[in-house]
């Protein structure tokens, strides 16, 4: 049942569907459930057509909430009117009178951020609450000021700080920024590098997004641990860029000296002229509150930004972050059929390195047979469980974090697990055709460097679509450009089959092939 | 009609070649990372390493620098 205050709307298992007047404005909308502001979206951008009318689809995090009674209200943001509202009730909820319930395992209510992401927001939480968060601020930028940048609150918190001298409601995290004193793309990224190694050096947790950003983590006295992120920038020919939005041209005195600006009670750092650094970030209107702005990077930053700093996390929060963020807890994770099929063929390895393990299934198996196993992922979270269960049970098997998409990472996991003894092995099932070209390359360096010249690299890749559906992450490769690849680091291929399944002995003998396993070998 | 087609050709030829200098651009800016990635491996490792007495890893700096100098002697012009 809806009832139509000023706008025809209508709210149900789907979404919200709105009829606007004709010749209406866009603006931002407030959903509110029960009192709880939930999230925002424009009626006309943030929606499809649908029926002659616009949609809003629930957002793929908040519909697991959507079960019981609420009272759903549309309120205009800019002037708080209450456009539609309406008691509804969602999904099938076992107890008629059940209310729906937007919030954590610990009852602490959630919103949608701007990237639809269900967090704590800040309007849902009380000043004790956020005084642990300034602390870390303070904190962060104290520490980024002893490795020699002049770090700022930025984005969000700086548009916070200028507009309201406060939290924006509708955020959830705080950023902070810096100008290198540096105008080379490439001497940023080795500053960015130094700060990494001062902060780690100082027991910050660190996680690099890119050369030019990264993330600290803080413990917080209330016993969270939260994420900050730094977003580095530089000044070039009169255009500042600032990751990971902003390339806008630029005074050398609107970022220095440092002036200050409250935030809920406290001086922090700003840019000289914080003005400025909003236009560059939120356009003109930045002083007109937008619960649910998104960024329009032009495409020329876009492509600058990517170019000189992004490409090192290949796949991570497309795929394999929020996939082992669901996965957690679920325990299919059996060796396999690759791993057994290497064991028969390497009985005499003593250390087998599983690049990309996953879960770490793999690294158990050639563990529990005495193996001395090391599993490398770019994902932490993926191996965390197996690494913990077997720690316990005292097995061979240790497990690192590498990334093949940073040479770093490449280079000084290949100096560390070329001194592991030998005969050695490396595994790669369903690597080569996950990551990019650089990845791949640096798959062989990595290879090659803990081989040392003896022991075999094997590796599985899917060479045409699988019957099934191409597995999770994995897309066919060019298995010949793949070979040339081999050929070309100096490498032999000295075996090839092309397989119709994983367990060629039960599968079709005239059934097409699309995986492909490969052994290579280089010279001493 | 053969200055159309030709007209034609030619623009789609040059949104080729934008979309193939593009690509190009965007490789030349990849390298500033790898080359940062490289110098502060380099800085980091293997200044400490070329100070330690281990006579291994002497040997190893000598035998690079030998591969990356002129050859020892008289020039050979």
């Amino acid at each position: 049942m809806s009832t139509p205050v000023v706008i025809d709307a209508h709210v149900d298992d789907e979404g919200v569907g709105v009829r606007l007047p004709r010749g209406a404005q866009d603006r931002p909308v407030d959903l509110v459930f029960d009192e709880q502001r939930i999230g925002s979206f424009w009626l006309e951008r943030d929606t499809v057509e649908r029926d002659g009318g616009r949609f809003w689809a629930w957002p793929g995090p908040l519909r697991s909430h959507l079960v019981g009674r609420t009272r759903v209200a549309l309120v205009d943001h800019a002037s708080s009117e209450e456009l539609y509202a309406a008691e509804v009730v969602l999904g099938e909820p076992a107890d008629a009178e059940q209310r729906v319930v937007v919030a954590d395992a610990q009852g602490n209510p959630l919103g949608l951020d701007k990237s639809m992401r269900l967090m704590r927001l800040f309007a849902d939480r009380s000043a004790e609450h956020l005084d642990p968060l300034l602390d870390s601020i303070e904190d962060v930028l104290a520490a980024l000021r002893s490795c020699g940048v002049e770090a700022f609150i930025a984005y969000g918190t700086l548009l916070g700080a200028v507009r309201q001298g406060g939290f924006i409601g509708h955020d959830s995290d705080a950023d902070l920024g810096y100008v290198s004193a540096h105008d080379h793309p490439a001497d940023v990224v080795r500053e960015s590098f130094r700060l990494q190694r001062a902060l780690v050096d100082m027991g910050y947790p660190v996680t690099r997004y890119s050369g030019l950003a990264f993330k600290i983590f803080v413990q917080e006295s209330d016993g969270t641990r939260r994420g900050l992120d730094v977003f580095g920038g530089f000044l070039r020919e009169g255009v500042l860029y600032l990751m990971g939005e902003v390339g806008h041209p630029f005074e050398r005195e609107w970022i220095w000296p440092l002036g200050t600006a409250t935030l809920e009670g406290r001086e922090l750092p700003v840019p000289a002229r914080p003005e400025h650094l909003l236009v560059a970030m939120y356009g003109e209107s930045w002083r007109v509150p937008d619960p649910a702005y998104q960024f329009e990077t032009p495409a020329g930053t876009r492509r600058r930004l990517n170019g000189w700093f992004r490409g090192t996390r290949v796949q991570r929060e497309e795929v394999w972050d929020p996939y082992y963020a669901r996965k957690r807890g679920r325990s299919e994770d059996r060796p396999s059929d690759f791993v057994r099929w290497v064991r028969r063929r390497e009985r005499r390895a003593v250390t087998a390195v599983d690049v990309g393990c996953g879960t770490g299934a793999d690294v158990a198996f050639l563990a529990r047979h005495g193996v001395n196993a090391i599993g490398l992922d770019y994902c932490r979270r993926a191996f965390a469980r197996k690494q913990r269960k077997l720690a316990r049970r005292d097995l061979p098997a240790t497990f690192r974090w590498a990334n093949l998409t940073e040479v770093r990472s490449t280079l000084v996991t290949g100096a560390l697990l070329a001194r592991e003894p030998g005969p050695k092995v490396v595994l790669a099932r369903h690597l080569a055709d996950a990551t990019n070209a650089d990845g791949r390359a640096n798959l062989l360096r990595l290879a090659r460097m803990v081989l040392g010249g003896e022991g075999r690299l094997y590796l599985q890749v899917l060479s045409a679509p699988a019957p099934g559906g191409d597995p999770l992450g994995v897309h066919p490769i060019d298995v010949d450009g793949l070979v040339a690849q081999v050929e070309a680091s100096g490498g032999t291929v000295v075996a090839r089959h092309d397989l119709a399944g994983e367990r060629p002995g039960q599968t079709d003998p005239g059934a097409t092939p699309y995986l492909c396993r490969l052994v290579v070998q280089w010279p001493q | 009609m053969k200055n159309v087609l030709r007209q034609y050709r030619d623009q789609a030829g040059l949104a080729r070649r934008v979309r193939e200098l593009e690509a190009e651009v965007q490789e030349c800016r990849s390298l500033n990372l790898r080359v940062a990635e490289l110098t502060d491996l380099v800085a980091e490792l293997l200044v400490p390493l070329a100070g330690s007495d281990d006579p291994r890893v002497v040997e190893i700096l000598e035998r690079y620098r030998a591969g990356v100098s002129d050859p020892a002697g008289p020039s050979p012009r």
